[in-house]
């Protein structure tokens, strides 16, 4: 379980101002829930996620994994990054098998791990390549594996699909509702698109921007398990619901943060 | 505007053929315009042969023709004296340029990974840039004396900032987002520098080295020749004593095809080193 209380995190600005990256944030992520974030661009969404994967310090608050406070990078929790963050010199078999290295995992038993890995994201023939030979969506797929090859209880993932083409994009999302539904692990998901966030979640967190905060909290009633037939589940009436209401909802904050026009 | 057209169209369509064409590879003659050495090749040629026209011309004591330089050059291979100074010149060459890079690449990489420090190092970076080598020789000289750690430092200061400033660059180049990574795995500091930053600025390192190797050269034969009057650098004094024109420009045809050579060898070993980076050869060099 996730716990985070009070959260918040300010900076000083490239103009000298303070900025409220995120404040009084309170969250409780379930185990095995699948929770995505949602929100316009500066919302905080990334710096609440790498506040959870002790990647950065904050201001106020606590967040809590389990009970225990978070004041570091842990061997629960894994990351899935943006840009992939692929070492560009190794293979996808050393690069899967890298964060099992870090933790001093032996040689032998990282190598069958990170292998049985790549299997599961589909790149076993690609084993000896290295990511610049690779396809977006197949980079992402390493670092997919990358995470799950540590076995985490959470998994962080910041925009995992944000930098992918549109088809590999739905690719993507049906297997990762698929290792999800097999492996069950608490997933905190950061997104800028609303059928993404749908699709996923078990709930939606709706973040407003300047300050950072937790605007709305909206749960996602489809039926699991959701990666067999995606494609009915985004013509059913609940979907397009929700969708609609997120879309409404964001461009409410997007119309609040238009400069106003010039002579009007 | 429509003859115009017509007319860009009708000379497109004489040079450039659309529709089906079989994919094949470029025939001979074409695969050999591609490559750099029949240009090298030529230029050369030219170079030669103006070479020996000029001096056949206007030549006197000081300036030999073509041929005789390449005549003298075989024949100082055949000597002793010239192998007994390569063999000392390049004593301070190799000394000098392996403490260039045992401290440089380390120097480098700490001065890319903390800013804080570079405020202070640039400044010295700047002036081991700039100044004229030849400039601190005497000052060498009376400090260490005449004997192979004189030419050792030289060489190695000549040298070190070409390391030290790509071995910094390389490192400013890694992405953070890979530091982060590793962090978020748990990795230590020191994991984060044997895994993530040496291996990030290695091509950029080993183009340091490169570039570094070319300074060593250089500030080998002018320490002997400002300084001790060895080896290399004291054959060319010898023979420029002598009027002896050919052999003079023998031995410096034999040291620009050694640092060629060494030049060509760390390239190489920069490409096998570092396949992965496709910008090894277009990295600037400071």
């Amino acid at each position: 379980m996730i716990e985070v209380r009070g959260l918040g995190k300010s900076y000083i600005g490239q103009d000298g101002g303070v900025v409220q990256a995120l404040q009084d944030v309170d969250l409780t992520v379930a185990d095995n829930e699948f929770l995505t974030v949602l929100g316009p661009s500066g919302c905080g969404k990334t710096t609440l996620l790498k506040a959870i994967a002790g990647l950065i310090p904050w201001n106020e608050g606590d967040i809590f994994i389990d009970g225990s406070p978070v004041r570091g990078p842990g061997p629960e929790r894994s990351m899935v990054f943006q840009n992939f963050a692929l070492l560009p010199w190794a293979t996808v078999l050393e690069n899967v098998a890298f964060g099992l290295q870090m933790r001093g995992v032996g040689k032998t038993e990282r190598i069958e791990r990170a292998r049985a890995l790549i299997e599961t994201v589909g790149l076993g023939e690609f084993e000896t390549k290295r990511p610049g030979e690779l396809s977006g969506g197949m980079q992402q797929r390493v670092g997919i594996a990358r995470a799950l090859a540590v076995q985490p209880s959470v998994l962080l993932m910041d925009e995992p699909f944000g930098a992918v083409d549109e088809q590999t994009r739905r690719l993507l999302q049906e297997e990762l509702l698929s290792i999800w539904e097999e492996h069950r692990l608490t997933v905190v998901f950061i997104t800028h698109s609303m059928e993404e966030a749908v699709l996923l979640g078990d709930r939606v967190v709706l973040m407003s921007a300047r300050p950072g905060r937790i605007s709305e909290i909206v749960p996602v009633p489809l039926t699991r398990p959701r990666s067999s037939d995606v494609g009915a589940l985004e013509r059913s009436g609940k979907y397009v619901e929700i969708t609609a209401y997120l879309w409404d909802r964001l461009r409410d904050m997007h119309e609040e943060r238009r400069p106003a026009k010039a002579g009007r | 505007m429509t003859t115009a057209t017509t007319h860009r169209r009708a000379r497109g369509a004489a040079t450039t053929r659309t529709g089906p064409v079989e994919a094949r590879r470029p025939c001979p003659p074409r695969r050999l315009l591609g490559a750099n050495l029949p240009y090298q090749l030529l230029t050369f040629a030219v170079f030669a042969v103006a070479w020996e026209a000029y001096a056949t011309v206007w030549g006197g004591l000081l300036l030999p023709t073509f041929t005789e330089t390449v005549g003298a050059t075989f024949q100082l291979l055949g000597t002793a004296e010239l192998w007994q100074a390569m063999y000392v010149s390049n004593q301070a060459l190799v000394i000098g340029f392996a403490i260039a890079v045992v401290i440089g690449v380390p120097l480098g990489i700490v001065l890319g990974r903390f800013r804080a420090l570079e405020r202070f190092a640039d400044v010295y970076l700047n002036i081991l840039l700039v100044t004229p080598m030849a400039a601190i020789i005497p000052l060498l000289m009376m400090s260490v004396g005449f004997g192979l750690a004189s030419r050792v430092i030289l060489v190695a200061v000549f040298s070190i900032v070409m390391v030290v400033v790509n071995s910094r660059t390389g490192v400013r180049q890694v992405d953070p987002s890979l530091i982060e990574m590793a962090r978020s795995f748990g990795a230590t500091e020191r994991q984060i520098w044997t895994r993530i930053l040496f291996p990030g600025a290695l091509p950029a390192i080993m183009t340091g080295i490169r570039l570094g190797v070319g300074r060593a050269v250089t500030g080998m034969v002018l320490v002997e020749l400002l300084m001790v009057s060895a080896a290399l650098g004291g054959l060319i004094l010898e023979y420029r004593g002598l009027f002896r024109a050919p052999m003079l420009y023998g031995t410096i045809v034999i040291i620009v095809a050694e640092a060629l050579l060494l030049i060509s060898l760390a390239r190489w070993g920069e490409h096998r080193l570092t396949r992965w980076s496709k910008a090894t050869t277009a990295r600037s060099t400071r």
